[in-house]
């Protein structure tokens, strides 16, 4: 019976091509325009680490002036100083722990066809690698031993082993970076990271980090950080100085393993507090926060107000194309009371003539939503030209495609409800007086 | 026209009616917030940064080599520059406007002031610095070649005179002329404003106090990183920046030359999301009117089609093909009206929920009148088709047997 | 005041020409009860549109109560219309999302008459049919007679000249049929000429004159009224002689 009623569907569907045109084109546009921008949005502000973004934290200290908050509304800032980045790694009270900074180095290639290039990467510590999880293809992360022996050694991103080494296993070969040699003991895989998350301070679509270098070693070395740097006095001269001071330009993630380990570490992070506090330091109420992966992601806004906005409106939009969609298959049906009293006259029940017209609104929905779906690719096309820091997350993946199609067809079968009640009601007999 | 007995016959069709209304509502609701946004949008993206943009080159050198000299090879970079043909003038300067990275400081009139006056930014640059980037020097002098300072790497920022936009000096003196005040810019160091320029916007476009900016003289290489803006005679930027590029590698090879980014580069970049927001969300309103439009054209086809009979028996009882015509085009407008009434309402409350959700400033009062008349003039422009056909639907249909 | 002579009427498609109306002549004089008989496809309805204005003629002569129709424009025909003829139709043709008053009321908005005035009418003319006081109510909620009752009101509210009716009781059973007769008579009693297409021979007894149509010609008419009702026999003689 369903295929019947299918090819029923098709032929009335090609019976008035432009109203189906009209009521395709409807669905295929409102299904475009919200699967682009959903798209968008889900992939920006999806979990990047689902099995563990509840034992990732990231750490906040208000060390800031007594006289006006970081935020206006009250937050703890977005960094914290190197003198307690530094403090709560020795520590190591948490199962992790790791700080980091955005760091810009000028690499000068032993190649001497390459020309030398400035590299943005990334200073840590090694509980990074295990915290984060980077895919390796050659080698492994440095260890703490080298954390401590602020040995020069350095982990390679695919790109840029790609091009200083075209790809090779370079473990143990040697790099110049802004002067001074490191040995490269890693090399990552393709690491698919659709933000950075672990700064999002920086830019959470900017591109991905193409070198990691132990913490210890670019201190030594007297590397400032390239990422964002808040003083709220002045920090004093000199390098020793500005290690010191109260300048926040690092940030700090922490892995515990329970909600237990959680608690201790807050505890502790209270406690360190209220020791720097006898010191002179954090003049401010205490304020710390210990935000998981995906917390910290909407703190920090990772889905921004104007993909919500384009969300909210292609989502209105789509209403609109439904509503449309509804009063063109109102007339549709509407025009074919005579048919349904023909068909309840030969013996159609009420159900029959219900699935039936389901039928013909699941096919305008199913043919809006293949439509939709080659819209909505045209749509990311249009969305990665437009923003083009976007284009890891302008992407459509299986999950998004099955959710397109259906979308489009819950849409127009949802749209058919009413006008297929509608036309159920005609009267066997009421059309065929004539 | 007969706007009662039409009521009364739509009245018999609700849901027809509803439908068309509903899509005219929240077309009216997102299409008023929709170009509200816009308009913002482009008003943001039309402010002037206060300097040359279409002139103005930026880019940045970063020295690898030992023993480079970032300080000597800056002041030799900045004579080679100066001395190329086609350069009107060029200064070292850590940032720009538009360019979204760079130097926030607060600015107290007394000493250690507990809060600040106003929120600067800090551009170093040296006495070429005004000239290069084209900004209006509207009171006071510009610097002299004397009081541009070399500061180490890492050390605090004492200037000893600054330059101020007219925006930050109406700030920190209203109505009283700020050039010979002093200020506290770094907790307890006093400077002197020697001048004030007509317009100077900070590096970030987002910023609150985006018109507060503060010239600075001094060389101040970041590392062994610097950075230099070049202006150019009119239409020779493009050439002006491939012969530097070539020049100064050339020079010393020692260091990397960054990437030249024009001003217009700049701007665009710094606009971008609002250039993208105000594109997608003008998509999305085309789309959503020809939705509606063809909408209408489709529900008012299938009225004319329902009731040919019915126009038959008003053309055999005397209308005339306008009267026809006029019919289904007051329909329409009666319809399109009570939408309207309703998206009123409805873009009123979506512009309140973006109020609460994202500070959204209020939709002025104008957009939901103007959206008014464009929606009844889409409305009549679709109903036009099928009311045209319904008026040559000819009387005699009223003779013929069902 | 109505007056047909030689009247053609053709039908052309890109390959057959059709006579509706070949050499039609017909003369209807003031207050005459005129029914037009004849078998299906022969040109009863052609003749009913073109009386009535609804359709042009290719050839001949047409006139309307001393109006020559032929070259007249759409907007002067309908204007015509609504002022001379009151249409009656077999299905009735009332228009379903208007209730009674308004349905009356659609030919007078055409007229252009004021409100007052068209209340006036409505009034009259329902409570000339007998149906003052269901004004309120919507077609679908009267029999078949009444719907047609409702639809002689609308045709005399604007008090026309003349009345056209085509099969005015074909879809109306025996006893709502002889009502809606009666009225009919009692309209054309009151003064207002009839013409009457139908193909029901014990209807168009009832006229007081009889047309033949066959293939698109008058075949056979009597031209002296059937002295039935004396009365109107007689009303009908002295607009003859008035006329003519």
């Amino acid at each position: 019976m369903f295929s019947y009623y299918l090819q029923l569907g098709l032929r009335s569907l090609r019976r008035n091509p432009i109203l189906t045109a009209l009521m395709v084109l409807g669905i295929a546009l409102g299904i475009a325009a919200s699967m682009t921008t959903l798209t968008v949005m889900h992939l920006m502000g999806s979990d990047p680490i689902p099995w563990k973004s509840d034992k990732l934290h990231y750490v906040q200290l208000d060390n800031w002036s007594a006289d006006s908050p970081y935020y206006d509304d009250g937050r703890p800032p977005d960094q914290i100083t190197y003198r307690d980045a530094v403090a709560l790694v020795e520590a190591g009270k948490a199962d992790r722990q790791a700080a980091m900074y955005k760091l810009s180095l000028p690499i000068q290639p032993q190649n001497p066809e390459v020309k030398p290039f400035q590299s943005l990467g990334r200073v840590t510590h090694s509980d990074f690698f295990a915290m984060f999880e980077p895919p390796f293809a050659h080698g492994a992360p440095w260890d703490r031993r080298q954390d401590g022996e602020h040995a020069r050694v350095i982990v390679l991103g695919k790109a840029l082993n790609e091009k200083l080494f075209g790809g090779q296993d370079s473990v143990g070969r040697s790099v110049r970076m802004g002067g001074n040699d490191y040995t490269v003991v890693g090399v990552l895989g393709d690491w698919k990271l659709r933000s950075k998350y672990y700064d999002l301070t920086n830019g959470a679509f900017n591109d991905p980090d193409e070198f990691f270098m132990p913490f210890t070693t670019a201190i030594d070395l007297k590397q400032r950080a390239s990422g964002n740097n808040s003083c709220f006095r002045s920090s004093g001269d000199g390098w020793d100085a500005y290690l010191d001071s109260d300048c926040i330009w690092i940030q700090m993630w922490v892995q515990l393993d329970s909600n237990e380990r959680l608690a201790e570490y807050k505890g502790f992070l209270d406690s360190y507090v209220n020791e720097q506090k006898k010191l002179g330091r954090f003049e401010r109420p205490l304020n710390n926060r210990l935000l998981n992966v995906t917390e910290w992601m909407d703190d920090q806004r990772v889905v921004s107000r104007d993909v919500e906005v384009q969300t909210g409106l292609a989502f209105a939009f789509l209403i609109v194309c439904l509503v449309n969609t509804i009063g063109l298959l109102l007339a549709k049906f509407t025009r074919k009371s005579g048919e349904v009293g023909l068909r309840r006259a030969l013996g159609a029940s009420r159900r029959d003539v219900f699935s039936q017209f389901l039928v013909e609104s699941g096919v305008v929905g199913l043919t809006g939503g293949v439509v939709g779906l080659a819209l909505t690719g045209l749509g990311l096309v249009a969305v990665r030209a437009l923003y083009p820091e976007f284009r890891s997350v302008a992407q459509l993946d299986w999950t998004m495609i099955a959710v397109t199609v259906a979308l489009a067809i819950v849409s127009a079968v949802l749209a058919g409800l009413y006008p297929t009640w509608r036309a159920c009601r005609v009267q066997p007999a009421a059309q065929l007086k004539m | 026209m007969e706007i009662r007995p039409i009521l009364s016959a739509l009245m018999r069709s609700k849901v027809s009616m509803i439908l068309i209304g509903l899509q005219v509502a929240l077309t009216l609701a997102i299409v008023c917030n929709a170009l509200f946004i816009i308009g913002q949008r482009l008003e943001r993206m039309d402010r002037p940064s206060g300097i040359n943009e279409s002139d103005t080159f930026w880019f940045g050198s970063n020295g690898f080599a030992p023993g480079y000299e970032a300080t000597s090879v800056q002041k030799a970079d900045l004579a080679l520059l100066r001395g190329m043909p086609g350069v009107v003038d060029a200064a070292p300067t850590n940032s720009l406007p538009l360019s979204n990275g760079g130097w926030g400081e607060g600015i107290g009139l007394q000493p250690n002031q507990k809060t600040s006056t106003a929120q600067t930014t800090i551009y170093l640059v040296d006495d070429h610095g005004v000239a290069t980037l084209g900004t209006q020097l509207v009171a006071g002098r510009n610097f002299k070649p004397e009081e541009v300072q070399d500061i180490t790497f890492g050390d605090n920022l004492r200037p000893r005179v600054v330059i101020v936009s007219k925006a930050l000096a109406e700030r920190l003196f209203p109505g009283e002329d700020a050039v010979g005040r002093t200020i506290y810019v770094n907790e307890d160091n006093a400077t002197t404003i020697i001048g004030v320029v007509e317009r100077l916007q900070q590096p970030w476009v987002d910023s609150d106090s985006i018109e507060f900016a503060t010239l600075v003289p001094a060389f101040m290489p970041y590392g062994n990183a610097t950075r230099y803006a070049v202006r150019t005679e009119p239409g020779r930027r493009d050439e002006v920046m491939k012969a530097v590029e070539q020049k100064l590698g050339e020079t010393n090879t020692g260091r990397i030359i960054g990437r030249m980014r024009s001003m217009e580069q700049i701007r665009a970049d710094a606009y971008s999301g609002d250039r993208a927001m105000a594109i997608i969300l003008g998509t999305v309103i085309f789309a959503l009117l020809a939705i509606t439009a063809l909408g209408i054209v489709g529900m008012a086809s299938f009225w004319v089609a329902q009731r040919t009979r019915q126009i038959g028996t008003r053309r055999a009882l005397g209308a005339t093909k306008g009267d026809i015509l006029r019919y289904f085009q007051t329909e329409n407008f009666i319809i399109t009206t009570l939408g309207l009434v309703a998206g009123a309402v409805l873009a009123y409350a979506f512009s309140l929920w973006l109020m609460q959700q994202y500070q959204a400033p209020r939709l002025p009062w104008y957009y939901v009148p103007i959206g008014f008349v464009c929606l009844w003039l889409l409305g009549q422009l679709a109903v036009l088709g099928p009311a045209l056909r319904a008026s040559r639907v000819p009387p005699a249909v009223a003779t013929r047997s069902v | 005041m109505l007056k047909m002579t030689h009247l053609q009427k053709v039908y052309r498609t890109h390959l057959i020409e059709t006579h509706a109306l070949r050499d039609f002549s017909i003369h209807v004089r003031d207050g005459e009860f005129v029914a037009v008989t004849g078998p299906s496809g022969s040109g009863k309805t052609t003749f009913l549109n073109i009386a009535g204005l609804l359709e042009e003629f290719t050839g001949g002569e047409y006139w309307l109560d001393g109006v020559d129709v032929r070259g007249l424009d759409d907007n002067a025909r309908s204007k015509l219309r609504n002022e001379k003829i009151g249409f009656i139709f077999q299905s009735f043709n009332l228009i379903p999302d208007l209730n009674l008053f308004d349905n009356v009321d659609v030919p007078l908005r055409y007229r252009g008459f004021n409100a007052a005035e068209r209340k006036r009418r409505i009034d009259e003319a329902l409570t000339r049919v007998g149906l003052a006081s269901r004004m309120k109510h919507y077609p679908s909620e009267l029999s078949g007679g009444q719907q047609q009752r409702v639809a002689i009101a609308r045709a005399l509210a604007g008090s026309p000249r003349l009345l056209m009716a085509d099969e005015p009781t074909g879809n109306l059973d025996s006893l709502m049929a002889r009502g809606v007769m009666e009225l009919l008579e009692e309209v054309n009693r009151q003064g207002t000429t009839i013409v009457m297409v139908t193909h029901d021979p014990e209807l168009a007894a009832r006229a007081q004159r009889n047309v033949h149509v066959i293939d698109g010609q008058v075949t056979d008419f009597d031209e002296a009224p059937k002295l039935r009702d004396p009365d109107a026999a007689s009303r009908g003689a002295e607009a003859v002689a008035a006329n003519g």
